[in-house]
């Protein structure tokens, strides 16, 4: 594009500026040749008038015209006092006098018209070029001609030479304009230039390239809509970035889990056909064979249902707070009495919009996390409530509580509070990565608060209005 | 014959490689944590350190640090190479990725034991006693002549006594990879071990699997 411009530009300047030039040239040459023959037909006008006196005078003596030509004409040949003029004189046809005039007039076109008018006509030859003018004497001597030849070769040169530097200081003007026009159009260009580097670059990957921004003209518009495509660019390829982190994490953590009960699985069974073993060491071993099995059901279960609630669409409907708090309660009955843990279920709304089954689970979860959360003897409040009027179900608990920095975690799939993936408290570590799911199937969001040694609170806030 | 801790936080792995090094009659502290760890290597001494990675309270390359002298094998299910480049740049003796096999785990031990020195050059065994350092053989007193074959083959055994081989991992490990021969070889050595040193009883006959020496120190 850059060169595209250039070239047009600077050709068609070449072709305006030379022309201008060569019309100029044309203009002076027509006009020196012009003014020459109206000089030359002055002169011309001049020696006849004077040599028809002259004749007169000399027949009026009784002297014969003929003998006294070259005294007569003499005179005339000095007139311009160099030697570019000529003068010749004929009878009819016939040359009866001439000044340097011999081999410069051997065609006939000096020959004057009939009706006493002059000829003006431009001659060219062997390195000269003359204006010839040509016309008869007036009657009774209408048998003369006078020729008057103008040697015109030092003005053509000198228009020549005039013509010459014109070209050349063209040629010194053209240069340096050609030189100004690249030295403009690469200023000009020079924006274009770096906005395809820094595509470049931000192909290339260096996403944090920006295009520098100046003034207030269209390309610092354009800069800055590049700029602003840029950023989109960075943050979407940040966020593609984590996310194939977070999938990587996802996959290795995956990996983990699945080693470690297929380590113990392999190894105690090969410990069984190749030690010697007494029932008890058997009975052990076979245990550990059978829980760590059902540990990987649990997580296969688990990955399930996980995948199932990514993909399938929720039955939503309006639910019964106080008979999904009762049905959540029988489920954890067990668990609790174990634990001795007392939860206390608070119903101060009376309907949540959502799926039955899911809405369960999430719950069980959650106090789930919260009774293992608890030492032996622990409360945990469950309750459903308006919260800047929208429907909020709390879960507190008076446990060992998370710093900041785990909170951030929970809901990855397999994270572990503790940094060691201890099975104590069994489970495969999905349980808040399928609340967390259930919770975005709902429209509702999930938060945790909690300082360390001073419990958790799990809070659902349903944002839909019914 | 070496004290050996076991520093693992599943119960059932650190379980498993606690009864698998006692099989072969080494000592075995079993701890779950980091912490403990560390105190525990302050209060006992230990020949060789089994270590996890991933542990609760402190983790595997800080029980490292503190281990100083003790040789350490690394025994984790963090298998990438950045990791193993770690622990092994760090001075471990060596490293093994969940899962690992009951034999590689043996045979892992044995080789950090022999190389650090803490095996012992000698074992005994009822009236057999084999020096590992001049590979002689007594039964009885008596120095009994045998093949480096039948020697490298009772090695390997007793490494790895109380634990059933199959024929095909006797030939694996005494001949070679690239032994060729019938496991018919191995039955023959067997037998003359098991005449040489009168141990009948002892080199057991595994039904459908292959031999074990039982041996209860």
């Amino acid at each position: 594009m850059k060169h595209r411009t250039y070239l047009a530009t600077l050709v068609l300047f070449l072709f305006s500026f030379n022309l201008g030039i060569f019309i100029i040239s044309v203009t002076t040459l027509k006009d020196t040749i012009n003014r020459t023959k109206e000089q030359s037909l002055g002169e011309h006008y001049f020696i006849t008038s004077a040599l028809l006196k002259d004749f007169k005078a000399v027949e009026s003596r009784g002297i014969d015209i003929e003998s006294s030509l070259d005294s007569l004409l003499q005179p005339y040949g000095y007139l311009s006092g160099d030697k570019k003029v000529g003068l010749a004189l004929y009878k009819g046809n016939q040359l009866v006098y001439s000044n340097r005039l011999g081999t410069e007039l051997q065609n006939n076109s000096w020959q004057p018209t009939q009706d006493g008018t002059r000829l003006v006509s431009l001659q060219k030859s062997a390195g000269s070029t003359n204006v010839i003018v040509s016309g008869k004497l007036p009657a009774p001597y209408d048998l003369y001609t006078i020729i008057y030849l103008y040697d015109m070769t030092d003005a053509i040169t000198s228009w020549q030479h005039m013509k010459n530097t014109l070209f050349l200081a063209g040629l010194v003007l053209s240069s340096l304009l050609a030189l100004g026009l690249l030295l403009l159009l690469n200023r000009i260009f020079k924006p274009l230039a770096q906005i395809s580097e820094t595509s470049r670059d931000i192909a290339a990957g260096a996403y944090e390239t920006r295009l520098p921004v100046s003034g207030h003209d269209e390309l610092a518009e354009m800069a800055q809509s590049f700029n602003h495509m840029a950023e989109e660019i960075q943050s979407q390829m940040v966020e593609l970035i984590s996310a194939a982190e977070k999938k990587q994490q996802f996959i290795d953590n995956f990996a983990h889990e699945l080693r470690t009960p297929l380590t113990a699985i392999y190894g105690y069974a090969e410990y069984m056909q190749k030690a010697v073993l007494t029932e008890d060491d058997r009975l052990s071993a076979v245990n550990y064979i059978m829980s760590e099995s059902r540990r990987m059901q649990t997580m296969a279960y688990q990955l399930l249902e996980l995948a199932n609630l990514k993909n399938d669409q929720t039955n939503l409907e309006s639910l019964n707070v106080s008979g999904l708090f009762q049905s959540v309660q029988q489920t954890l009955q067990q668990k609790m009495e174990e634990k001795e843990i007392q939860i206390e279920y608070v119903c101060e709304t009376d309907v949540v919009w959502g799926d039955a089954c899911l809405l369960e689970s999430l719950l069980v979860n959650l106090i789930d996390n919260a009774i293992k959360a608890c030492s032996r003897g622990g409360h945990v409040i469950v309750r459903a409530a308006l919260e800047a009027g929208k429907k909020t179900i709390f879960i507190e608990d008076d446990g060992k509580g998370m710093s900041s920095e785990v909170l951030r975690h929970i809901t990855e799939p397999f994270y572990r509070a503790e940094k060691s993936r201890n099975h104590k408290d069994g489970g495969a570590g999905l349980g808040l990565a399928i609340c967390r799911q259930i919770v975005f199937h709902h429209d509702a969001e999930l938060e945790f608060i909690s300082h360390p040694g001073e419990g958790t609170t799990a809070k659902i806030t349903f944002t839909t209005s019914k | 014959m070496a004290a050996i801790l076991i520093v693992e936080d599943e119960i059932s792995i650190n379980e498993l490689v606690k009864r698998n090094l006692q099989l072969v009659g080494h000592h075995c502290t079993s701890v779950f944590d980091g912490r403990t760890a560390i105190s525990e290597m302050q209060c006992h001494t230990y020949d060789l350190i089994v270590l996890d990675i991933i542990l609760p309270e402190s983790d595997g390359f800080e029980v490292f640090k503190k281990a100083q002298e003790i040789p350490t094998i690394f025994l984790t299910a963090r298998s990438s190479l950045s990791d193993r480049i770690k622990g092994l740049s760090m001075g471990a003796d060596d490293y093994l990725t969940k899962p690992f096999e009951m034999l590689e785990l043996l045979a892992r031990v044995e080789a950090v034991l022999r190389r650090t020195q803490k095996n012992k050059s000698c074992f005994e065994a009822g009236a057999v006693r084999i020096d590992f350092n001049s590979h002689q053989v007594f039964y009885l007193g008596q120095m009994v002549e045998c093949t480096p074959k039948e020697y490298d083959l009772l090695e390997v055994l007793i490494n790895n006594r109380n634990i059933a081989l199959s024929r095909e991992r006797l030939l694996e490990l005494v001949w070679g990879y690239d032994y060729e021969g019938d496991t018919r070889t191995v039955d023959v050595h067997i037998q003359k071990l098991r005449k040489k040193l009168g141990w009948e009883n002892v080199i057991k006959t595994v039904y459908k699997l292959g031999y074990r020496l039982e041996i209860s120190l």
